[in-house]
């Protein structure tokens, strides 16, 4: 599902998101589509044939162009709202600005901070499933576009993000892999240990396999952030 | 002509880069990732230098010696990892750190990277056959290289293996078995002397008959006594019948044959006039004043009235009474001595009349024990332990002087005419030279290791209690085996007593196992581990198998047996009662 676009960004892997409001779409997405912590991915253009029909044929599930996404993570949110800050009374009221001056509504927006964690590449089967070609964590070469749509991930596609092998040789064995959790470490912010958690609960749910793995890391960052933190 | 260096370059890759000095002047460190883990500790690595002017090299040498020559040997003496996993990545006890680690984008396979920590030994001057410091650590940046196998082969022993005067006890430790042998110097250290020291069952006995195996090769064909409280050495005699041993003649040389020949504890007899006062007071102590008085004049007389020839208990004892009357004469007011001159009999009676070890005419021969070619063992396990220290202390006596009177060409044939240097090999060494105190035979132990090597006797000690040996005996051998030691005391007294081995060297003691042994001193060129080879005698020095020995006890074929010859004979039943 989609639910923004990039309006801007704060650096390479630093995405800020508008989603999308009150008729830009024909779902709108709820507060859940774009929760702290959830798998987002983009599609990178750079990569798109020049066919002005591959997205169409994307879409429908006919292309089987491989296409490349970057894979980000919602790390932020912020509400604004321009009129905050006129505290006063009004002279018409929301109705009435509805209707007399119908782009003052869209004024108000919901932003999301997207941090890139990786770019993977998927092709489309016949059989309208999704094949996943290759997968990378860390930073990708190309940057993202303005106005390039945001699309959640399901439970598959965040699968397989995370669990491939290194070479695409067939005898090589697929494992798990946190191969963004260095950089999102340097990163200078302080929601991204919480989105690692975040994460890292996902995870736990998506490979019960791997729970003694994970919790190494998990606790590792339990520790520093709650109770290092707090004593 | 292809350039040596050249040549070892293709050959040798380096093993990793010099990083800088190390805590000591003459240690220095270097990193490397060490992928086939052969960078172990104690191994020994090298760096060349630079320029051959350097290290003052004739430019007359041979090319293969000025390439030894300009490689700075040192050992490895520590080995700190650079990078290791955070504590965190090691919670999990069925996860690796390297998975954990390869989860988070990291490749596992290049992992390890260590900082080694290496003692300069110096490069090798054949001609001295020793090893120079150059006084200055290796700059930063050079290359380091693994010694190989027949580099350490040429340079860490004085002589190479099966050469005339060489001793094969093993091959070096950290090397593949029987890459590099190595080799003591037996000219070393049978006139310097010889230490084995080690905790019980770490393989001393084991060792020393290795070392008399490779004395009695035909390159050596050694003269060896070997004193033996515990009767372990007796399986020597096998070296006699076997092949490995002996050589046929050639042209000049007449074919060779080695000897054994075992002293059972009942053969072992002492004579009775080679013992001094000295022996007497250690035989029978507790003497009074009166009594040694008397019994020092009795000696003297009855050595001075039989002028050599030797004596017997008789005598002696006649003596006694003679000397008694004497003074009886001299000075009339004097008490009574009769009672003294009688206990005193009454004890020589006790001690010497009857003994095994004592006798009047017969001793151990000389020329007979001693002989090039042929390994004599005294076995004294059934000998009271103050028996033991007179046994060895007489035959010490005996033997220094017939070495000193025949080099000194005083004796040209007879009973002390020797003209051969021998080796005695000692075991239990702290029964005969105990520290603190002072037995019978310390002071002819200690003038024979000072003096010895004048007069061609080489002495070997092994003892697993260096603590409670004689501080100077112990350092007076100037080749010294060490072995597994875990009393905290013996290791200090080892540190102690012990110049020319490498702390670090000793650092390693708790570690070694069972058969390695830590070389040092005059047989070789540089303190080494080593592994003892295997004998070709079979071991007698074995520990029981007390389980095994209990179990054959409740065997079938042992309980009938007992049955048999516990079971009471018939009618005799009555007879049993009665007793």
């Amino acid at each position: 599902m989609f639910i923004g676009k990039i309006v801007k960004s704060d650096s390479h892997i630093n995405y800020v998101c508008q989603i999308y409001g009150p008729r830009e779409v024909e779902v709108e997405p709820g507060p859940a589509d774009y929760a702290f912590g959830r798998f987002v991915r983009i599609g990178l253009r750079s990569e798109q044939p020049d066919d002005p029909h591959s997205d169409l044929n994307f879409a429908l599930g006919i292309s089987h162009e491989p296409k490349t996404y970057a894979v980000g993570v919602i790390y932020d949110t912020i509400l604004l709202n321009p009129a905050f800050g006129s505290l006063g009374p009004r002279l018409s009221n929301e109705t009435q600005v509805e209707l007399f001056s119908p782009d003052y509504i869209s004024e108000k927006a919901v932003l999301i901070y997207v941090m890139v964690l990786g770019i993977m590449e998927q092709r489309g089967k016949p059989g309208g499933q999704a094949e996943f070609l290759a997968t990378m964590h860390g930073v990708p070469l190309l940057s993202l576009e303005l106005g390039s749509e945001i699309e959640t991930m399901t439970d598959a596609e965040v699968r397989a993000f995370h669990f491939f092998s290194d070479q695409p040789e067939p005898g090589k064995r697929a494992y798990l892999h946190m191969g963004y959790l260095p950089h999102i470490i340097a990163q200078r912010n302080s929601l991204l240990p919480m989105v690692t958690l975040r994460i890292i609960d996902q995870l736990e749910r998506l490979f019960p396999q791997n729970l003694p793995l994970l919790s190494i890391v998990k606790r590792n960052f339990a520790w520093r952030l709650k109770v290092e933190t707090t004593g | 002509m292809i350039d040596p260096d050249t040549l070892s370059r293709a050959r040798f890759r380096p093993v990793g880069i010099t990083k800088g000095p190390g805590e000591t002047t003459h240690e220095y460190t270097f990193v490397s990732r060490d992928d086939e883990q052969v960078l172990k500790n104690g191994e020994y690595v090298y760096y060349e230098l630079s320029d051959p002017g350097d290290a003052g090299v004739s430019e007359t040498w041979e090319p293969s010696q000025r390439a030894f020559s300009r490689r700075v040997l040192g050992r490895i003496i520590k080995r700190v990892p650079l990078q290791l996993y955070p504590d965190t990545f090691l919670a999990e006890p069925e996860i690796s750190p390297t998975e954990v680690a390869a989860m988070v984008g990291y490749d596992a396979r290049a992992n390890e990277l260590f900082e080694l920590h290496v003692a300069i030994m110096g490069y090798y001057e054949e001609a001295t056959g020793s090893f120079i410091n150059p006084w200055i650590p290796p700059q930063s940046g050079k290359q380091i290289f693994l010694a190989d196998d027949e580099m350490l082969t040429r340079i860490l022993s004085r002589k190479q293996a099966t050469q005339p005067g060489s001793a094969t006890i093993g091959s070096l430790l950290t090397r593949a078995p029987g890459a590099v042998p190595i080799v003591l110097g037996v000219k070393d250290f049978v006139s310097t002397h010889l230490a084995i020291i080690a905790s019980t069952g770490a393989g001393k006995s084991y060792l020393a008959s290795v070392i008399v195996e490779e004395l009695m090769q035909p390159h050596n064909k050694a003269c060896i006594l070997i004193i033996d409280p515990h009767g372990e050495y007796g399986t020597l005699d096998q070296i006699a019948n076997h092949d490995g041993f002996s050589e046929n003649g050639t042209g000049r040389s007449t074919s060779y044959r080695p000897q054994v020949k075992v002293y059972k504890p009942d053969q072992v007899k002492v004579r009775i006039s080679t013992l001094t006062m000295g022996d007497m007071r250690h035989l029978l102590p507790e003497m009074t004043e009166k009594q040694q008085y008397l019994l020092s004049r009795a000696l003297r007389k009855v050595v001075e009235t039989r002028r050599g020839s030797p004596w017997s208990v008789a005598d002696l004892k006649a003596a006694v009474r003679a000397v008694s009357k004497q003074k009886g004469d001299e000075d009339s007011e004097g008490a009574d001595d009769s009672s003294t001159v009688h206990a005193l009999t009454w004890r020589i009676d006790q001690r010497f009349v009857d003994s095994f070890t004592f006798d009047d005419m017969q001793h151990l021969d000389l020329p007979e024990i001693f002989k090039p070619g042929q390994c004599t063992v005294l076995q004294l396990n059934d000998i009271d332990e103050r028996d033991q220290q007179v046994v060895v202390a007489t035959l010490l006596r005996r033997l220094n002087k017939a070495r000193m009177e025949t080099e000194r060409g005083k004796v040209h044939a007879g009973e002390f005419y020797l003209p051969y240097p021998v080796f005695v090999l000692i075991e239990e060494a702290h029964h005969f030279a105990p520290s603190g105190t002072e037995v019978v035979s310390t002071a002819i132990l200690k003038q024979v290791l000072a003096e010895g090597r004048k007069f061609g006797i080489g002495v070997g000690l092994i003892s697993q209690r260096p603590g409670k040996l004689d501080g100077d005996v112990l350092s007076q051998c100037q080749t010294q085996c060490i072995m597994r030691i875990v009393n905290e005391i013996d290791q200090k007294s080892v540190a102690a007593a012990i110049e020319g081995v490498g702390r670090d060297l000793l650092d390693n003691l708790p570690a070694l196992s069972k058969g390695q042994v830590i070389v040092a001193g005059a047989a070789v060129n540089t303190p080494v581990i080593c592994r003892v080879r295997s004998r070709v005698t079979r071991h007698g020095g074995e520990s029981k198998d007390a389980p095994d020995m209990w179990h054959k006890y409740f065997g079938s074929e042992a309980q009938e047996s007992r049955h048999r010859s516990e079971a009471p004979l018939n009618g005799n039943q009555g007879f049993n009662l009665l007793r």
